[in-house]
């Protein structure tokens, strides 16, 4: 058994990266719990769990603030949590090695990502009627502009199969699949990027919720390593959001960049080897 | 924060202020949720660590669905059993269902407050997709 303060101090340093980076806990929780020992499936089960906390957690304050947006989150919930169940399936019948490969390819495409994040730009468009049937729309308070901002989400039908697809992510490989959820969010439905973060961060809590039950009946929920775990991420990810360093910063970002590609060949090699 | 304290030039429509009361009441739910889950993890880590001298728990939840979890403890609870690993499973419940109870506040908030079918049937099928995970076996 692995340490109380290791899992703990791994857990910390795993929420801290997650929440600087925007891309949550378990992308280098996972890889590190199966460093230490820890069966990727367990691992995955663990990691699922705590990101309902963390994302719990964050998505408490933005709604409160009134930027997340509930009905585009509601909507979009329906199609993530049977992606999640789905997935969550998949891995419990699924042997490790091709576990390995697709993290390694996640973690690759998260590396890609950072890699070519330009400036976000937000474009507001025309809205359909399937989406404005849906009453995807809204206003937020932009404290920077000193304003209220009014927008229409577009598209529903498009975001709503991409969101089945990153909750399948989240169920497959234990983590919030925030990235893609927020991709999902600007690239297809044009949603400002604060309402588009904060929107998916309400919809990763249920979501993980969904992934969840099916670990916590296939008995890959070990409290051993859940409440280590739990505590640590969300300190982490608590201390990193206070931070506010969002890899604005070039030396953060070229170490998250590293931290990544290793992580991922890491991964990649293990899932071809055989752990 | 209320933005129409920051921002004095809007004024909310009854329909916004009641979206807004909604985005607070679920906010609220959220954090309880998880705080509360948080301290009886801890505190069963804790309760743990007096008796044991050790911060490990070596126990295992054997598979089961969420209900036959909350049922298994409880009845541990009403036996008399109240040990660490209670509270830690306590802990890991509370903090399941806080998703779960914010979608079914969402059901009744938007069937008895904002009084809309769409959002009230969406929000029915997610709580009920929910339900029937948790009831997996």
């Amino acid at each position: 058994m692995i340490s109380f303060p290791i899992l703990f101090l791994v857990s910390v340093v795993a929420g801290f990266v997650g929440a600087m980076s925007g891309m949550g806990g378990g992308i280098v929780l996972i890889p590190t719990l199966t460093f230490l020992g820890v069966d990727i499936k367990h691992a995955i089960a663990v990691s699922i769990l705590s990101v309902i906390a963390t994302s719990s957690g964050s998505a408490s304050a933005y709604t409160r603030d009134h930027i997340t947006n509930l009905k585009v989150g509601m909507f979009l919930e329906m199609f993530t949590i049977v992606g999640a169940l789905a997935g969550a399936s998949i891995t419990i019948v699924s042997s490790t090695k091709p576990l390995y490969i697709a993290f390694g390819a996640v973690l690759l495409g998260s590396w890609a990502a950072l890699l070519f994040a330009g400036e976000e730009t937000y474009h507001a468009g025309e809205q359909d009627a399937f989406t404005r049937w849906l009453e995807l729309e809204g206003s937020y308070p932009d404290y920077a502009l000193g304003r209220v901002v009014h927008y229409k989400a577009r598209r529903a039908y498009f975001g709503a199969p991409a969101m089945f697809g990153a909750g399948m992510i989240a169920g497959l490989l234990g983590i919030g699949a925030g990235a893609v959820k927020v991709l999902i969010h600007d690239l297809i439905m044009g949603l400002p990027p604060k309402v588009s973060t904060t929107t998916s961060n309400l919809i990763i809590g249920v979501t993980a919720l969904a992934g969840t039950s099916v670990y916590l009946v296939a008995g890959m929920i070990n409290p051993g390593l859940a409440a280590p775990v739990i505590l640590g991420v969300v300190l982490g990810a608590f201390i990193g959001t206070r931070l506010l360093v969002r890899l604005t910063n070039l030396a953060v970002r070229r170490f998250f960049l590293i931290v990544l590609l290793v992580l991922a060949v890491e991964m990649i090699i293990r899932g071809i080897r055989g752990a | 924060m209320d933005p129409h304290k920051a921002f004095a030039d809007t004024v909310p429509t009854p329909e916004e202020a009641r979206q807004e009361k909604m985005d607070t009441l679920i906010g609220y739910i959220l954090q309880i949720g998880v705080l509360l889950s948080l301290v009886l993890i801890a505190a069963g880590l804790f309760w743990t660590w007096l008796r044991k001298g050790r911060l490990e728990l070596d126990y295992r939840i054997t598979g089961m669905n969420l209900f036959e979890f909350v049922a298994n403890e409880l009845r541990l609870a009403v036996d008399g059993a109240v040990q660490p690993r209670l509270l830690v499973n306590l802990g890991i419940i509370t903090l399941m269902l806080t998703p779960f109870v914010r979608v079914a506040a969402s059901v009744v908030y938007f069937l008895a407050v904002l009084k809309n079918w769409k959002y009230t049937l969406f929000t029915t099928i997610v709580l009920a997709v929910l339900t029937y995970s948790l009831f997996l076996s």
